[in-house]
């Protein structure tokens, strides 16, 4: 059975992230009673106590909105990683290279990055970090974009005492406030992709770190091991379940009992995370079609046969309804 | 204030005698009486709105003069005074008094207004929109600088600045202390730019310069000056010296037909990123 956990669960430490937002917000004298409203969160709560992640969302959404500011997002990501949670972020401290910290990040998400689920793909001549819902905010998915960018970009470069040549694909339409992409992110930003990845030559992967310690980070993922393990949120576990299982038409009803629950149950709980069975397996596959399309310079036959559709014809059709575009218009808008 | 008008009935009370209920205008009692109140509400708008100083005073002793003065008015419905009496007309002269005051204010204040625009002219040039300030260094934001790169018409130069290592500052220092980096490096700037110069945060630790009149040449000058002045600089941070560099880039920023502020704007920021 696969473990998840729902938005409404407690699960992430009320002094980590959330403390990290309120301290900030107030830092910018928003008023805790504007920064509280409706999340039901306790300011007093002692050190152990827990925040549901829909709480969280509820917090971020208070702040970004009290705090009226296009930088918020921005500057909350620069002080997100590696974060307090122990071991995890020991481990991340003391990352030999960049190889190594992302794939930290990717292992430890639901500590390091509880909001959204990174995951990391390398192919010949690019290496990619993608970014999916953990427990879903659609309409907070930009700022939490920018959030989580951020943090990997200012880590990577305070780690490794550089500027990263990143380059960046955002699933929206470009904002008013580029200005704060250019200068917390850099300047190759693309908007009006199908995904949120964040783009870089494969040589960079390996070069060692100044202040990263291959035995030290070794040491703390050891500890992280020994630890109770902190399960995925759904959308990230159905991801990575959807993921591995695209080729084989997955249904909610087999998931559901993968996931230990009832199909209504599952559909419940989708409904209240904002999206629904469909919708999810559908983001999955178009995720694989553009990886195919970009990686591997895959044509619509291949990627129809690969997905197991009829013909190329049904799979155009299906893409557009996905995407809102045809597989040629966006392999082109790929390509420049 | 309460205090000094009820000392200012008492000689009505005892000189004059009360005027029976019936013969009491009303209209005049809520007119002279509402101008007391009305004076009375303006000095402590003032007083609670303005930093002390020498307008502020004249603008407050010129309310707290008619409001005395119309307040005697007020009593005048309420009491009457002998035609001999020559000290209830003076106290009613505190209004004309009040408003010579109250003049005299406004015209020390316009001068005063003056020198902040002068003062702020390089902040904001041509045209004034409080919603465009950034909150930690008050200077223009990027919206208010498009907004400026589009209505500009002749030749100009556009500079971008950035801190080096600001990153570190925050990491190590705390945002609090990166903050004071910025109002530091905004002021230096300031000081060292013409009166026809638009300072900007652009974002982050990104600082933008446009520069009215200015050959490109010119502008790159002008720019390694601001650097030269900026790693003169000493920070004292609580836990010691900070050491503050800047890299600069440097662009012609003419209206051309084709070319948005948009892309100038991404153009510089590639430069300094790669300088």
């Amino acid at each position: 059975m696969i473990a998840w956990r729902g938005a409404a669960e407690p699960s992430i430490p009320a002094h980590q992230q959330p403390a990290l937002v309120l301290a900030f917000a107030r830092s910018r004298d928003a008023a805790d009673s504007a920064l509280l409203r409706g999340t039901g969160l306790d300011p007093l709560a002692g050190p152990g106590a827990l925040v549901a992640p829909a709480q969280y969302l509820d917090l971020l959404a208070n702040a970004l909105r009290a705090l009226d500011s296009p930088d918020t997002s921005f500057m909350l990501g620069q002080q997100l990683l590696p974060g307090h949670d122990g071991a995890p972020s020991n481990a991340l401290v003391q990352a030999p290279t960049l190889r190594e910290a992302l794939a930290i990040l990717c292992r430890w998400h639901a500590r390091l990055t509880p909001l959204l689920r990174p995951r990391f793909e390398t192919w010949d001549g690019m290496a990619a970090l993608y970014w999916v819902d953990s427990h879903g905010a659609p309409g907070l998915r930009p700022a939490l974009v920018e959030m989580h960018m951020t943090a990997v970009v200012a880590l990577c470069r305070w780690l490794g005492g550089e500027r990263l040549p990143w380059r960046f694909c955002f699933n929206r339409a470009a904002p008013r406030h580029v200005e704060q992409h250019h200068v917390h992110l850099g300047s190759a930003l693309r908007f009006d992709c199908q995904f949120d990845a964040m783009l870089i030559e494969p040589e960079w992967l390996d070069r060692p770190w100044p202040r990263g310690s291959a035995l030290a980070a070794a040491l703390a993922l050891r500890a992280a091991e020994g630890e109770p393990e902190r399960p995925a949120g759904l959308l990230a576990a159905l991801y990575d379940y959807l993921l591995e299982r695209v080729r084989m038409a997955p249904v909610l009803e087999r998931t559901a009992s993968d996931f230990g629950v009832s199909p209504a149950t599952l559909k419940r709980q989708l409904a209240r995370h904002g999206t629904h069975f469909q919708a999810e397996l559908d983001q999955v596959r178009t995720h694989v079609a553009l990886w195919m399309f970009h990686a591997q310079g895959a044509d619509n036959e291949a990627v129809a046969r690969y997905l197991g559709f009829h013909d190329a014809a049904n799979f155009r059709r299906s893409f557009k309804r996905w995407t809102g575009l045809t597989p040629l218009s966006l392999r082109s808008g790929l390509a420049g | 204030m309460a205090v000094a008008c009820t000392l200012l009935a008492l000689p009505y009370a005892a000189a004059g005698t009360a005027k029976p209920l019936h013969t009491w205008k009303w209209f005049d009692v809520a007119s002279e009486g509402g101008t007391a109140l009305a004076a009375a509400a303006w000095c402590l708008i003032v007083l609670g709105s303005r930093p002390d100083g020498r307008v502020t005073r004249l603008l407050a002793a010129g309310f707290v003069s008619i409001m005395l003065g119309s307040w005697a008015d007020c009593m005048d419905e309420f009491f009457a005074i002998g035609k001999a009496a020559l000290w209830d007309n003076a106290l009613e002269a505190l209004v004309p008094l009040g408003m010579a005051i109250l003049t005299a204010g406004m015209v020390c204040w316009r001068q005063e207004q003056a020198c902040l625009t002068e003062h702020l002219k390089k902040r904001e040039r041509l045209f004034r929109d409080h919603r465009a300030f950034d909150r930690v260094t008050q200077l223009a934001d990027a919206r208010y600088l498009r907004a400026q790169l589009e209505r500009e018409r002749g030749a100009c130069a556009l500079v971008l600045l950035d801190i080096d290592g600001f990153h570190r500052i925050n990491r190590e220092h705390g945002q609090a202390e990166g903050d004071r980096v910025l109002q530091a490096v905004s002021h230096m700037l300031l000081l060292n730019l013409r009166s026809d110069d638009l300072l900007c945060r652009y974002a982050g630790d990104r600082f933008a310069v446009l520069m009215p009149g200015l050959p490109e040449a010119a502008a790159r000058n002008a720019a390694q000056h601001l650097c030269a002045m900026v790693a003169m600089m000493r920070h004292h941070a609580a836990t010691g010296e900070v050491a503050l560099t800047l890299r600069h880039s440097c662009a012609q920023a003419d209206a051309v037909p084709g070319r948005t502020p948009d892309m100038v704007l991404a153009d510089l920021c590639r430069q300094v990123d790669a300088a």
